[in-house]
């Protein structure tokens, strides 16, 4: 059970990771965009995101998410047996996406203008500058805000035992409900998350190290 | 309309819970279990990221320890530590709103303590150098001048971290607290006609305090507005702080921030 639920909880981690990385990313392009509606949409979608809890944005996809959509693509979702974890995944990435768009617009804001400029005087296209000159760049000026963001997301997926997906906290509030042996089961768990934690953590330092931008060589671009 | 006004006939629920009968619960219920979560864990997380600075290794490594350990801990996971456990360390009877506030209080003391930790760390070392070449002791030093403009600093930072406490108190309905998610999941349960209306006023109630408060911290930041990044060391640390070190560091590589406001 125990295995079951850190495969679980494993599968939201990277799922979640990486949808709200592409979800976050299209959203602060949509901030940073010259089109009013575009911005205005990133934003609105910022401000409502950021102001509720993810635990929220989890029900809501689990209970009424259904409800909405017409009946029997809603009969067929409750009755899919991973919905729970598919509820999961939404919701957190929902959530997330808000904060990586935010952590991305700050990155975003710390690149000089010159790169922009230089970029377009080379001739590359809007979505070229973008891909080759603007996004890596914010990715890599961001890149310990998005770490610790991606552990906090790590954290949040315990959130999920709140609509019964089977994931590690489920699985020790089972144990402990069919065998009473909840003190050994959560103690693992425990120290499943610290150790899962500590590990990404790391590997958020390491790369860190490789991928340093000099900064007071951008500085001097700037200037 | 009248079928409108039906659906939310529960907002007293989801404001007081079933206060004049029971227990406060609702909205008010986050609010308050917010408030009692920041002071308390204030002085207990103001202790900790002081002592975590200090270059004695015996103070310094539980503190770490600790932090890093409910740092890394899901809420959910201490929420239910503290309730299993807290009759055992009580002897006895422990209602879940005691729980959940020590809970709460364990979560935000690691949290309040690395604010503490980046406010005296942006605090310019000068500061410290000056007092003590006029003769003030070290712990004059600190009270008298790092610490009022190191809690200057931490202010905002402050303020964001009640509005992600604040989200984070919708977490104990996990061990029953009838705070506003509760209120309204037993309003649903209740009557599955309301389910709207019940998660659009969860929806609407927690908005409303986020948004305020963290329109407030923004504000807030523009006023106090002492972040010179210039300031902020990211490698400074207590003890080389304390022992005043001879090498100057020249001011590169510092444009990223350090204050690690836990962006939750």
């Amino acid at each position: 059970m125990l295995i079951t639920g850190i495969k679980i909880t494993l599968i939201l981690l990277v799922a979640t990771s990486i949808t709200s990385l592409c979800l976050g990313t299209i959203i602060v392009i949509m901030r940073i965009s010259r089109i009013n509606i575009l911005r205005f949409l990133g934003t609105l979608y910022v401000e409502i995101f950021r102001n509720i809890p993810g635990l929220f944005w989890i029900l809501f996809f689990y209970f009424v998410f259904p409800e909405l959509l017409p009946q029997s693509w809603g009969d067929k979702l409750n009755g899919y047996i991973h919905y729970p974890v598919i509820a999961g995944i939404l919701g957190l990435t929902v959530d997330n996406a808000s904060y990586v768009s935010d952590i991305l617009r700050s990155g975003r804001l710390s690149i000089p203008h010159a790169q922009r400029e230089v970029a377009m005087s080379s001739g590359l296209s809007r979505l070229q500058q973008y891909l080759h000159v603007l996004l890596p760049q914010m990715f890599r000026a961001t890149l310990p805000p998005l770490g610790t963001r991606m552990v906090h997301n790590f954290k949040n997926t315990s959130l999920c035992m709140a609509i019964s997906a089977s994931e590690l906290t489920w699985a020790t509030q089972q144990i402990e409900s069919l065998t009473f042996r909840g003190i050994e089961a959560t103690s693992i768990a425990t120290l499943f998350y610290i150790c899962l934690a500590s590990v990404m953590v790391a590997v958020i330092i390491l790369l860190e190290k490789f991928l340093k931008i000099d900064v007071s060589s951008l500085k001097q671009s700037k200037a | 309309m009248i079928d409108l006004l039906g659906q939310f006939e529960n907002i007293r629920f989801y404001l007081v819970g079933p206060y004049p009968n029971g227990a406060i619960g609702g909205l008010s219920l986050n609010i308050l279990l917010t408030v009692l979560a920041i002071s308390f864990s204030f002085v207990f997380g103001a202790l900790l990221g002081y002592s975590r600075l200090s270059c004695r290794l015996y103070i310094k490594l539980p503190c770490m320890a600790y932090i890093e350990i409910v740092r890394a801990t899901p809420l959910i996971m201490i929420i239910f530590w503290m309730y299993f456990f807290l009759p055992y360390l009580v002897g006895g009877h422990a209602t879940i709103f005691s729980s959940a506030v020590v809970s709460l209080s364990i979560y935000a003391a690691a949290y309040q303590a690395e604010i503490v930790r980046a406010g005296i760390i942006a605090v310019p070392r000068g500061q410290l150098e000056a007092a003590l070449s006029t003769g003030m002791s070290r712990y004059g030093a600190m009270q008298h001048i790092i610490l009022p403009q190191a809690f200057r600093i931490m202010i905002p930072s402050f303020v964001s971290f009640f509005v992600s406490l604040f989200k984070d108190t919708a977490t104990v309905f996990i061990i029953g607290v009838i705070e506003l998610t509760q209120a309204g999941i037993i309003i649903s349960q209740r009557d599955p006609d309301k389910m709207y209306a019940a998660y659009l006023s969860m929806a609407i109630g927690f908005w409303c305090v986020c948004f305020t408060m963290s329109h407030l911290a923004r504000r807030l930041e523009k006023k106090v507005g002492v972040f010179d990044l210039e300031s902020i060391r990211p490698d400074a640390c207590r003890d080389e702080f304390m022992l005043l070190p001879k090498q100057k560091k020249t001011g590169e590589g510092i444009e990223q921030s350090v204050v690690c406001a836990p962006d939750k």
